[in-house]
């Protein structure tokens, strides 16, 4: 009998990086695919995930990889001290498959994921180190257990209210605290002219977002929510040149369909805002189900986009301390994360996004696991019923094998907006 | 000469095979179970003793198994496939080592066996009542892909770029995604590729639920997929041991049970 036993196997590292290949591509295609023609411009940002998440290409070799487990940690301060802040936050199941060993089974599946991520070793642009602001609690003692895999962890205090004097002061004194750290192991000094070029190179990448987001105002809206999610997940990592100059051109083209009057979706498609856990490359299960039911994703309240680039840091003296107050005030006063408490900055961003936006309802999604979300979910709900807003909450994971009963309500609650919108014409 | 045959009367197939004294294989066949199992099986069984010149009297002892195993009237004894297919499992690797965990992929079903130190079932986990992941549902692929079924092991070597996930557990829902894929143009090589990883991720959940214990063994007609073996074992991280007849380890081990039971019963009076 015959038992061939010079075949070859893959090692667990070549595995991993085909499990992930393979979760990559089904989003990439479905995007390519499953819609109208997508931007032109939307090419290099596909062709960018399918590189870095199929063929694992490594963008940052030549610079200091700075780990961020949160958006609280300001990217103007990593820039100006020459290195490239690599945010952690993971939306792989294979991922979220590994860090279920290590953390509680409940956990929200991006912190598993992350912390997966890490554990596996088998990382392109490996962090050489991690900040990790102290924001929801699963974050926060997941730095300790990534500090195991060998990284070196630096916790970012970070207040859990945000309107006081107190917290302001507190956060402006961490982040000075994580510039120094930061700039002692860079062996760099935080120059005031690399800092402002940095700042202003951020808040032009964030100027090309806003450019964006006005742009699916209209009533043809010329790109997919799920579009949009690649082009801010791909700030995550990407490098920021790159970044800025397909965005660019994004932007052009997108001004032109505009023009053209091209909607993405189709003519009475309903406009949703999305909010809640964010969707982090390639678990877009909820916003691919949603733009499947013939909805269209006009804007978004979460960490991967609309939250961490709307607001621009706002100088009123070029200092370096007065600088870093700056960025301090802004990641903390505009972050609506569910951490803060009171949070009624959410709320309100929230339904500014639904009336600026023209949109007919409101998905939130939490990830099962993520208590903040969803104690957050009951004010959220109550006060856009006051406000007469429509909103569909759901509780999703990163498995693949849900898709069946999610679908079946996201399309329950888009035809509900569909017969709405008809009865009132 | 006595000779013992052991009949595995599956949903899709009827395997017989005949051993000697000495529990050597002598020979086998396998043809389709279709509607009429009990008629198929007597025809498979005159064709192969036709074949071997052995007489119907010199076959003293015969076992029965597999789904439709009461029809088959005639024989001596009957034995649960599960049983069947590890006294199978265990004297067709004999060569190769100690078995201790048994995937078996059928028509219309799949399952994972464990087995302890002596080679008796400890455990074993089956598929849900699902074609997914089974041999109709890589008979379903390959219609859709209209190639043959057996050139989809060959396919799969030949795979370009990424393989192409089948995430759908439902063999019908799984039907209209690779028509999709199709419908985009996509490699029927990638999609093959895809097809194998999706099946075996599914195996080895089902082999995980009775514990991964080295000492692997394939069987069941896929087993002949090279391209499914390569994906499984990727999967598992682990060399698996296929049998050259992977098709009729379970009658195998029926026609070893009915040696032995034919032994011990002339032993005992
Ligand atoms: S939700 Fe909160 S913890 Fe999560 S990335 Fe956003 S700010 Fe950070
Ligand atoms: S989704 Fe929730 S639990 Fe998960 S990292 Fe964000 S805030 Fe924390």
């Amino acid at each position: 009998m015959s038992n061939r036993l010079n075949r070859e196997i893959e090692t667990p590292a070549e595995k991993q990086n085909r499990h992930k290949a393979m979760e990559a591509i089904t989003v990439l295609n479905t995007l390519k695919e499953s819609f109208k023609e997508p931007p032109k411009a939307m090419g290099y940002f596909y062709d960018l995930f399918e590189e870095v998440y199929c063929h694992q290409k490594a963008l940052h070799s030549d610079k200091v990889k700075v780990g961020t487990m949160c958006i609280q940690i300001p990217s103007e301060i990593i820039y100006a001290l020459d290195g490239v802040p690599i945010r952690l936050c993971n939306g792989f199941y294979t991922d979220d498959e590994i860090g279920s060993d290590l953390l509680p089974q409940k956990s929200c599946p991006l912190v598993k994921a992350s912390v997966g991520h890490l554990a596996s070793k088998n990382i392109t642009d490996r962090p050489d180190m991690i900040y990790s602001p102290t924001t929801c609690d699963q974050k926060t003692k997941a730095g300790s257990t990534i500090e195991g895999f060998g990284y070196d962890v630096v916790d970012v205090d970070f207040p859990r209210t945000k309107e006081s004097e107190i917290s302001r002061e507190f956060f402006r004194r961490s982040i000075r605290g994580f510039s120094a750290d930061l700039s002692a192991k860079t062996g760099k000094k935080l120059s005031r002219k690399k800092l402002r070029a940095s700042i202003s190179k951020i808040g032009y990448a964030q100027s090309l977002y806003h450019q964006l987001s006005e742009l699916r105002k209209s009533s043809a809206v010329p790109i997919l929510g799920n579009d949009m999610f690649l082009v801010t997940n791909a700030f995550f990592f990407d490098r920021i040149d790159s970044w800025i100059e397909a965005t660019e051109a994004l932007v052009e083209e997108l001004e032109q369909r505009a023009k053209e009057k091209v909607h993405a979706a189709g003519r009475v498609s309903p406009r949703i805002v999305y909010t809640g856990s964010p969707p982090i490359f390639p678990n877009y299960k909820i916003p691919l189900i949603i733009e499947e039911s013939d909805a269209i994703i006009v804007a978004d309240e979460t960490c991967s986009s609309n939250r961490m680039f709307n607001d621009r840091v706002a100088v009123d003296e070029w200092f370096v301390n007065d600088m870093i107050d700056s960025l301090a005030d802004k990641y903390l006063k505009a972050c609506t994360c569910p951490v803060f408490t009171k949070n009624d900055d959410r709320i309100r961003r929230i339904i500014e996004l639904v009336k600026s936006h023209n949109a007919d309802g409101v998905i939130y999604q939490a990830f099962a696991g993520c208590t903040v979300y969803e104690l957050e979910q009951r004010s959220v709900l109550e006060a856009m019923e006051k406000e007469g807003i429509s909103i569909l909450y759901i509780e999703s994971d990163y498995s693949p094998s849900q898709h069946g009963q999610l679908s079946t309500r996201v399309e329950a609650f888009v035809e509900s907006l569909k017969i709405k919108n008809r009865k009132r014409r | 000469m006595n000779y013992f045959a052991g009949i595995d009367i599956g949903s899709t197939a009827i395997k017989i095979t005949i051993i000697d004294e000495n529990r050597a294989l002598v020979g086998q066949r396998i043809s389709g179970s279709g509607s009429m199992f009990y008629k198929y099986a007597h025809q498979t069984l005159d064709d192969l003793l036709r074949e071997l010149k052995i007489a119907k009297e010199e076959i003293v002892y015969t076992v029965a198994t597999g789904y439709g195993r009461k029809l088959f009237k005639e024989a001596d004894e009957n034995i649960s496939e599960i049983t069947a297919n590890a006294i199978g499992a265990v004297a067709a690797a004999r060569e190769f080592g100690e078995i201790k965990t048994i995937i078996n992929i059928g028509g219309q079903d799949s399952k994972a066996i464990s087995l302890d130190d002596t080679g008796n079932v400890v455990n074993f986990a089956m598929n849900d009542r699902c074609a997914a992941g089974t041999g109709k549902f890589l008979d379903a692929c390959a219609m859709n892909l209209e190639i043959g079924v057996e050139e989809l092991g060959e396919r799969h070597f030949h795979a370009i770029g990424t393989p192409l996930s089948i995430n759908s557990t439902c063999a019908v829902f799984a039907e209209s995604e690779i028509i999709g894929l199709l419908g985009n143009n996509h490699n029927v090589e990638d999609i093959v590729c895809g097809v194998h990883y999706s099946i075996a991720k599914r195996i080895v959940k089902l082999v995980k639920r009775v514990g991964i214990r080295e000492g692997i063994y394939f069987d069941g007609g896929p087993a002949l997929n090279g391209g499914l073996v390569n994906a499984i074992e990727n999967e598992l991280g682990k060399k698996i041991f296929i049998p050259e007849h992977p098709q009729i380890t379970t009658s195998y081990g029926a026609a070893i049970l009915g040696a032995d039971s034919f032994d011990y019963q002339k032993m005992n009076g």
